[in-house]
């Protein structure tokens, strides 16, 4: 029996009209909850991360109920859950290394020279070395993305939560991304436990996705 | 006929909102210093540097241009009209409470506003625009400890230091101005003779107290704006003229306290 990583218990979401959302997304896999913009989906991620607190119900991250938790503990949960924003959200006056090593400068205990280490690994993965002095403005989206995934893995969380990652990317940028994100391959599954939200996924990233849901027409399906 | 009256009222209530919503920035901005987790503080103290080298050290230029041209003309008017009364031993008194410790502190935090408070509002504001408080949130990062904290100390610290550097070359443009009228030596016996320790530590507090007024109004403009980009400048607005305004209250009440 897999670990419950996330869990929404009877979340009010515009696309469930008659019922609360409630699904669960185990430890050591990735999954999609799809729907339309009016469905509500957006707001997930945000409810996983306590950023919004949901009108009704609970989201349990690892067993504990976010919703409870004070200011200061949930600023420091977030610091150990990785989460890539809809609209990116890289800070527009420092260069993509410094705000990939942002999260590792303030979330972590690292030297300075071990976050430097830690930012030269990430940079390569992500094929950005050579705009890493940049800023987000001066580069390509498809570069603030991966940038924007590089910051979100960059100190090694077991829990990633994504928005509309893989919007306008090509199918093989996305694919090479959500590898990255997953972290390679364990016993259990994924290293990494992969939240996804948004609209659409490539097809040819399903396999690489072990449950989908998809809210549609007021009903929530699932599919593995 | 009650149209005025109720004007007045919801005027008078946007006010006393704002003092609060002002006032209870103000007590976050301090919790943060408490809260701050110890691996955020160098980043936090770098970005402090940082904004220190843009809102003091590029500065100084402007200050030592505008404080020696004030206290060259405010010191040669005076050392011309009080000769002809015989009275230019009040030069010194003039020196201290009109440019040290009125003007000095007055005209470098206005200086301060309109040059770095702006910047900041806007910048904050772009910030909001562009979705990064979100980002930052999301990453654990309180937009309090990353952005204001850092910004709030480098315009306190960069405001008491640029009034200290505003009134040191006024007291040396002083001298040069008085020079026609008297020699170095009786400049700086006149003026050092009318500085008392009040004086010294109303001016050191005042440049505390109007950088905490531009860094705090400035912060809290940047990020008041609801997310629309057309709110950026109206926010750059608001925290200079804010500033300005509250630097000059200020100014009167220091007056009001010392008689």
């Amino acid at each position: 029996m897999k670990e419950v990583a996330l869990r929404f218990e009877n979340i009010r979401i515009p696309g469930l009209k008659d019922e609360g959302l409630t699904l669960e997304i185990h430890a050591h896999t990735a999954a999609t909850v799809l729907g339309s913009e009016s469905s509500g989906v957006d707001v997930l991620g945000r409810y996983a991360l306590a950023l919004l607190r949901p009108s009704a119900g609970r989201v349990l991250v690892f067993g504990e109920d976010i919703s409870q938790m004070t200011r200061s503990a949930a600023l420091a949960f977030r610091r150990r859950v990785g989460y890539l924003p809809a609209d990116i959200g890289l800070l527009h006056n420092l260069s993509l290394s410094d705000n990939v090593a942002l999260p590792l400068q303030f979330g972590s205990s690292m030297s300075e020279r071990e976050i430097e280490g830690r930012l030269r690994i990430m940079l390569a993965q992500l094929r950005l070395t050579d705009v890493a002095k940049r800023r987000p403005a001066d580069v390509t989206e498809e570069q603030r993305r991966r940038a924007a995934v590089a910051r979100a893995v960059a100190f090694d969380p077991s829990l990633v939560i994504m928005e509309d990652p893989f919007d306008g990317m090509t199918t093989r940028a996305a694919a090479e991304l959500l590898e990255i994100v997953r972290g390679g391959e364990t016993p259990e599954g994924s290293r990494r436990t992969v939240f996804i939200t948004g609209r659409s996924l490539p097809q040819s990233l399903e396999p690489r996705i072990e449950t989908h849901y998809k809210i549609a027409r007021g009903r929530l399906n699932v599919r593995t | 006929m009650t149209a005025p009256v109720r004007a007045v009222g919801r005027g008078v209530a946007r006010t006393i909102a704002l003092i609060g919503a002002l006032a209870r920035f103000f007590i976050r901005t301090l919790d943060a210093v408490r809260t701050l987790p110890r691996a955020g503080r160098r980043v936090t103290a770098r970005v402090l540097v940082k904004q220190i080298w843009f809102t003091a050290l590029q500065t100084i230029p402007l200050i030592i241009i505008l404080s020696s041209i004030l206290s060259f003309l405010v010191i040669s008017q005076a050392v011309r009209e009080l000769g002809r009364i015989g009275a230019t031993e009040y030069i010194g008194r003039l020196m201290v409470v009109v440019i040290v410790r009125e003007l000095g502190p007055l005209l470098t935090a206005a200086l301060v506003a309109s040059r770095s408070g702006t910047a900041i509002a806007a910048e904050l504001a772009t910030n909001k625009v562009m979705g990064e408080m979100n980002a930052l949130e999301g990453m654990g990062i309180d937009p309090l400890h990353y952005l204001v904290l850092p910004r709030f100390g480098a315009v306190v610290l960069s405001t008491f230091g640029l009034t200290i550097l505003f009134d040191l070359v006024a007291l040396f443009a002083g001298l040069v101005a008085a020079m026609s009228g008297m020699s170095p030596e009786r400049y700086f016996d006149i003026v050092l003779q009318s500085l008392t320790f009040l004086d010294v530590w109303v001016t050191l507090v005042k440049g505390l107290v109007f950088g905490a007024i531009v860094g705090l109004i400035s912060a809290f403009h940047g990020l008041r704006i609801s997310g629309k980009p057309t709110e950026i400048p109206i926010a750059s607005s608001q925290a200079v003229v804010g500033s300005i305004v509250a630097i000059f209250i200020g100014s009167g009440l220091f007056v009001l306290l010392s008689i």
